[in-house]
């Protein structure tokens, strides 16, 4: 690991001011940075902290849910109404990590957090992602949890969010403040693609901060879950994952918000599916249906063809459990 | 805005604390290094593993995930705090002690601190909350079913049975907390990292980053130059001794340094010793060497293949050695065989991954070199040092630490040649703690292994044949592989009576980790093959598949493969019967279950027989006990034997009690220290309980017989330890033994008696003939399982464990080593598997976690093997050979689908559905066609 400086800033203006000078990081509940610079994998000159800015209110709103960036990922899940009407996030979050990570990690982290590829995490090997321009050593190499949706020829590391799949299904807004003041961005659009530049993975300016994440209240979010699969039974990333909303009346779906996990280079939402269902009976043939439509596109390798059927019938498997059987 | 450099200040453990450690610093080494408090315990250091909860402000965090800094003016509370902190934490830590909850104890400290933490907030939490409390801890001893029932115990759930001080010789089957209990449980307990002396340069070992290299060095002195707080560099140059040790001496061949060439990943070429802050800031790339990477060998068929180059000379094909057990006709048994069933059965490397990684401490002392480590063969690494550091052994001291879980892989040498030289050469004590990259990266694991295996039986069900042809992955170096090669073809017939048998093995060196012992030394892979083909063969038969069995199993008088006949103590049926009641109630419910079921779950059940030799192959393996009574009454044992979370500690003194007729409780111990304690051996092949409790059984026994002889007495007199003194009554008259009068010997012992014992046995023939054990442990699973089809995903149920253990010494740790076992037999199963270059820590490695673990039935049989302390047999490996090949019988029982390569993962079960069901589609439409 390499020294560097912790520093704390004296209100949210002072924390950019700082946070926007070249080799610096924000920390906040630091379970996945920590790590990050033991393993030389990143080497700031200077850390700024965001604990005490003030940012960990949870707001329950009519209009829908507003969660501080600093939120701790156990408060958010443990909270009642977030229970009640937004059970996919907490799903999300109680199937994220451990009780120890998550009474740690907060919300903005948790979006921000890099990949578990192998490669990347290891200095000793090529990654475009780390060190850009020395190629991925995933394609050719052992690949079997790596993405099978947005990979490029630079790479195919998955992002490893659960929330941020349940929250881009419920089509969350990231308020953000930065040196060129405030703005919001659709949780959609916050993390680009690997495409020529993995080691790119935000749309975030330098110094720009997340404050908080919106959640618009809609017919559909308290009929949602999250399931994922995964290798051990908890304490474990996806291998394939789905967030399911579905707003259904008299046995028709209304509106349906579907993302997936454990197999895009992002949080991957599924809008075929979702378009399949909007109109369609609340029946066993449209989940499978919806099911099918996950993998539309789908680019697997070697290792990872599993995700594909494994991925359909999580999909269709928490399509039923939100859904049921007509 | 806070200074770095001023001192930053937190409530800890009730006081306001002030340290000056930087902000960065993590709260982890903070707690250990700065305030001494080494109760918190570091097994991965980035937040996979949780041994390093604390409570802040009072959640359970990762310690060694928070920057001190962030915990400026909040309150922090460690197990040494704990029970002040938290209103659960002493019932806790009791019904830790009485579940035997803490086997090792290094994830004890952190699972004791996420449970007060639930508890304090909720009085009598639902198990579903307790294992999501302790979801993020993981424990690699216990199968986490006795942690679980502890924590329900004190939230008002049921409790359990324990014995306490039971009388003189009332000791052997008692349910006793384990002796060195205490300390595990409040954090005082002495590891490998935990006790340093403060003038201890670190060492960092530079090592091959390729899984083959030639490497040379640039200017090593300017590199020392230019790096202040760097003492010196070592390499091969500087060894006095040889540079090579290994665990059986006429294989040796592991360099402590490699020269020229590294042969695998993460071998060590230099070391680095110097200030632990300028060793942590070190990059490697600055250190003067250069790489040339060589084409590796990775599979075995590589390294086979007639071109492939060498990794040691003498050993042509790259193979390490070959065993062989073979026996009867083969080409008559198949002739006589109804069916025959063949398969290719694939496992892959195993890593231990016990929470402590590997650390320790090396002292000079003049003209000696002290090593304080953990490690599970304290006279083997004594042996090994001294002749890398070219000293007579008896120049060499080892002081075992309490050993934070070791499974197999604390058996070879690790840190210790490091520290030692760097002591030896600086004359300063020298510390290494592995790193949990470098433990994993570099240290043995359990062997891969290809098997092929043709088995055939006649109409009636009995075994005609058996055919067993397995290669071992052994890695770079020999290690424990010739003892996978020899042990496999002996058992890989299972505890069965096969007339005609042939079992051929080679271990395989190619350029990747070395592959060592792993609980049970390659005979879990076998029974992984050789169960599932029987199950195969009983449903050919259309025979049920636990009679089968019994048709087949080994019974007194019955020659083994290798000709070996007991005329008592064979347990396996006995076990086996042992399962039937649940295996008949089990396969009712899932039939009702899987006859209701519309969706895509299927349950299943699958059982699987197993037995094991106790003690080394064929070969010396003795123990010996020394056991003295001071004059104040009190009974020291010198108990040698290293307790790695096993229990020794406390099953050795039960039976010397019991031998001596004296209470448990006045006796001390003197605990394994080459200096001090004769040599027990290693702790390995479930051999401490048997042979090292034997010598405890004599130890006493001899001492009962001094005792006589001192009080002029016959054998049929009886003693009473008590009041500080010895009386002996015969025939109805007592004298109290004048123990002040008697002139202790120089280590103060007025009596004492020292007994060696190791096991008969006899060599094996070039066809393995012989007598490779005094004992065999017997012992048979049923699982229950539950698959879904459409996600592959397999949850175990419920487990039933039935083991044959001559005779329960301590039924609680016994219970707690077949959990334990069971636990590492599911992760085998479905789930683990290392890649060597990938995923070298507790994250992308998996090892269970409490959700994976059901419950565990334990069945203890006792059919005592005469020889045995008691009767009693090893129960170490056993407890873990039988799980994995149950589960997978279980998930073809569920399913149809046969997994031939272990784990059955998602992935691999799902595949294995899928070809079904194009076979099945394919079937249909041929016979639509």
């Amino acid at each position: 690991m390499q020294p560097f400086a912790l520093e704390q800033g004296r209100d949210i203006a002072d924390t950019i001011r700082r946070g926007r000078m070249p080799g610096t990081d924000y920390i906040a509940g630091g379970t996945d940075l920590v790590q990050l610079l033991k393993d030389d994998v990143r080497r700031p000159r200077r850390l700024v902290d965001l604990e005490g800015l003030d940012l960990d209110q949870i707001t329950v709103t009519p209009q829908g849910l507003r969660l501080g960036a600093m939120t701790r990922m156990s408060e958010v899940a443990d909270h009642p109404a977030v229970i009640r009407d937004y059970p996919v996030i907490s799903q999300a979050l109680l199937a994220s990590a451990a009780p120890q990570i998550r009474n740690l990690g907060t919300i903005g982290g948790n979006l921000l957090q890099r990949t578990r590829c192998t490669y990347f995490r290891d200095t000793a090997s090529p990654c475009n992602k780390r060190s850009p321009g020395t190629g991925c050593a995933a394609i050719e190499g052992v690949h079997r949890t790596h993405a099978i949706f947005g990979g490029s020829r630079q790479c195919i590391a998955t992002h490893a969010s659960d929330l941020a799949v349940a929250l881009v299904a419920l089509d969350a807004v990231v308020h953000l403040s930065g040196p060129n003041g405030a703005r919001d961005v659709r949780l959609t659009e916050l993390h680009l693609m690997p495409n020529d530049h993995p080691d790119i993975e935000t749309v975030l300016h330098p110094g720009e901060l997340i404050l908080a994440v919106s959640v618009p209240a809609g017919a559909w979010t308290r009929r949602s879950s999250y399931l994922k699969v995964r290798d051990r039974a908890s304490f474990e990333f996806a291998l394939t994952s789905a967030a399911v909303a579905l707003d259904i009346q008299d046995g028709k779906i209304r509106a349906a918000r579907v993302a997936a996990g454990g197999v895009g280079t992002k949080p991957w939402r599924l809008p075929a599916v979702e378009q399949a269902l909007v109109g369609a009976p609340a029946t066993t043939a449209t989940w499978q249906r919806g099911g099918r439509l996950a993998t539309a596109g789908a680019m697997p390798l070697r290792d990872n063809r599993f995700k594909v059927r494994l991925l359909r019938a999580t999909v269709t498997r928490a399509l039923e459990q939100v859904g049921g059987e007509a | 805005m806070p200074d770095s450099a001023a001192r930053l200040g937190f409530m800890l453990n009730g006081q306001m604390v002030e340290v000056g450690s930087a902000p960065i610093a993590r709260l982890s080494a903070v707690l250990r290094d700065e305030l001494g408090l080494t109760g918190t315990k570091v097994g991965c250091d980035a937040g996979d593993c949780g041994a390093c909860t604390v409570l802040l402000d009072g959640e359970p965090v990762c310690s060694c995930l928070i920057a001190v800094g962030q915990v400026r003016g909040r309150t922090v509370t460690s197990i040494e705090g704990l029970p002040d902190a938290s209103p659960s934490a002493a019932s806790l830590q009791a019904a830790f002690l009485k579940h035997g909850a803490a086997q090792c104890g290094i994830c004890t400290p952190g699972m004791l601190s996420a449970a007060a933490a639930l508890l304090d907030r909720q009085a009598a939490p639902s198990e579903a909350r307790v294992m999501d409390a302790i979801g993020g801890v993981l424990c690699r001893c216990t199968g986490y079913r006795k942690i679980v029932d502890a924590i329900l115990d004190v939230g008002g759930g049921p409790s359990c049975a324990v014995d306490a001080s039971p009388l003189a010789g009332r000791a052997v089957g008692a349910r006793i907390e384990r002796l060195d209990g205490r300390r595990k449980v409040d954090g005082s307990e002495i590891f490998g990292a935990d006790a340093v002396p403060g003038d201890a340069l670190s060492v960092r070992a530079i090592r091959s980053p390729h899984h083959r290299a030639r490497f040379h060095f640039g200017d090593i002195d300017g590199f020392v130059r230019r790096h202040p707080g760097i003492a010196r560099v070592f390499t091969a140059d500087d060894i006095p001794g040889d540079n090579c040790f290994g665990v059986i001496g006429p294989f040796a061949d592991q360099p402590v340094f490699a020269v020229g060439e590294a042969r695998f990943r993460g071998e060590a070429v230099a070391l680095v010793a110097g200030d632990a802050a300028v060793l942590a800031a070190l990059d490697p790339a600055d250190f003067p060497v250069t790489w040339e990477e060589l084409p590796p060998l990775i599979e075995m068929d590589d390294a086979l293949a007639e071109t492939a180059p060498r990794l040691h000379d003498g050993r042509p094909g790259n193979i390490l050695t070959r065993g062989r057990v073979a026996r009867g006709d083969l080409d008559v048994g198949f002739a006589a065989a109804a069916v025959v069933v063949e398969g290719l059965f694939e496992t892959g490397f195993v890593e231990h991954a016990y929470i402590e990684p590997e650390a320790g401490f090396a002292r000079r002392v003049g003209d000696r070199i002290e090593i304080q480590a953990c490690t599970q063969a304290p006279y083997m690494d004594r042996d090994d040092i001294a002749r890398i550091l070219g000293l007579p052994a008896l120049a060499v001291r080892i002081i075992p630490t309490a050993v934070g879980g070791g499974f197999g892989s604390k058996l070879d040498l690790s840190i210790q040649p490091f520290i030692a030289l760097a002591a030896w050469h600086l004359g300063r004590p020298a510390r290494m703690v592995y790193s949990r990259t470098e433990s994993i990266m570099t240290t043995t694991k359990r062997h891969p292994a290809r098997m092929r295996v043709r088995i055939g039986a006649d109409q009636d069900g009995r075994l005609t044949a058996m055919d067993f042809a397995g290669d071992f992955n052994t890695g770079a170096y020999a290690s424990w592989g010739p003892t996978v090669a020899n042990r496999v073809p002996v058992h890989a017939s299972g505890p069965y009576f096969i007339p005609a048998y042939r079992a051929t093995t080679r271990a395989v060196h190619t350029n990747l980790v070395p592959a060592g012992a792993f609980r049970g030394f390659g005979v879990p892979q076998a029974a992984i093959a050789q169960e599932q083909l029987f199950d195969e063969l009983a449903d050919r038969l259309g025979i049920d598949r636990l009679d089968f069995r019994l048709r087949n199993v080994l019974t007194v008088g019955v020659p083994t493969v290798t000709g070996q006949v007991f005329d008592a103590g064979v347990g396996i049926r006995a076990c086996l019967e042992a399962l039937r009641p649940r295996r008949d109630a089990a396969r009712a419910e899932v039939r009702a279950f899987n006859a209701a079921q519309t969706g895509s779950l299927r349950r299943g059940i699958g059982f699987a027989g197993m037995w094991y030799g106790c003690g080394n192959t064929s070969l010396p393996n003795p123990s010996t006990m020394r056991v003295g009574l001071r004059a104040d009454g009190r009974i020291i044992l010198h108990q040698g034997a290293v307790d790695i979370g096993q229990g020794s500690n406390t099953v050795i003194p039960q039976i010397c009690a019991d031998a001596l007729g004296a209470p448990l409780d006045l006796f001390d111990f003197v605990s394994g220290d080459t200096d001090l304690t004769p040599d027990c051996g290693k702790t390995s092949a479930s051999r401490q309980t048997f042979v090292s409790g034997k010598a405890a059984y004599l130890a006493g026994q001899a001492l009962r017989r001094a005792i006589l002889r001192e009080a002029n007495a016959g054998e049929d007199a009886t003693l009473t330890f008590a009041d500080g003194g010895v009386t002996v009554e015969e025939r109805g008259h007592r004298r109290a033994l004048p123990l002040k009068e008697l002139t202790p010997d120089a280590r103060g012992y007025v009596l004492a008696a020292e007994a060696t014992f190791d096991p008969p046995t006899s060599p094996l023939d070039e066809n393995g003939q012989g007598e490779p054990y005094a004992v065999f442990g017997y012992g048979a699973h049923l699982a229950e399982i539950e698959v879904d089809l459409a996600l592959g995903t397999v949850k175990v149920l419920k487990l039933t464990a039935a083991h044959d253990v001559g005779r329960a010494i301590n039924p609680t740790l016994l219970e707690g080593q077949i959990e334990g076992g069971a636990a590492q037999g599911l992760g085998l199963a479905l789930m683990e598997e290392f890649f060597p270059g990938r995923g070298e820590n507790l994250h992308d490695y998996l090892i269970p976690t409490v959700g994976d673990m059901p419950p565990v039935t334990s069945i203890l049989i006792e059919d005592a093997a005469p020889i045995g302390p008691f009767g009693a047999k090893g129960i170490g490996e056993q407890a873990l050979i039988p799980t994995a090949p149950a589960i997978l019988n279980a998930i073809y029982d569920a399913t149809g689908a046969r997994i031939r390569r272990a784990p059955a993962t998602p992935d691999r079960v799902r595949a294995a559905i899928r070809a079904l069901e194009i076979r099945e589609v394919k079937t249909r439409d041929d016979t639509h066609a």
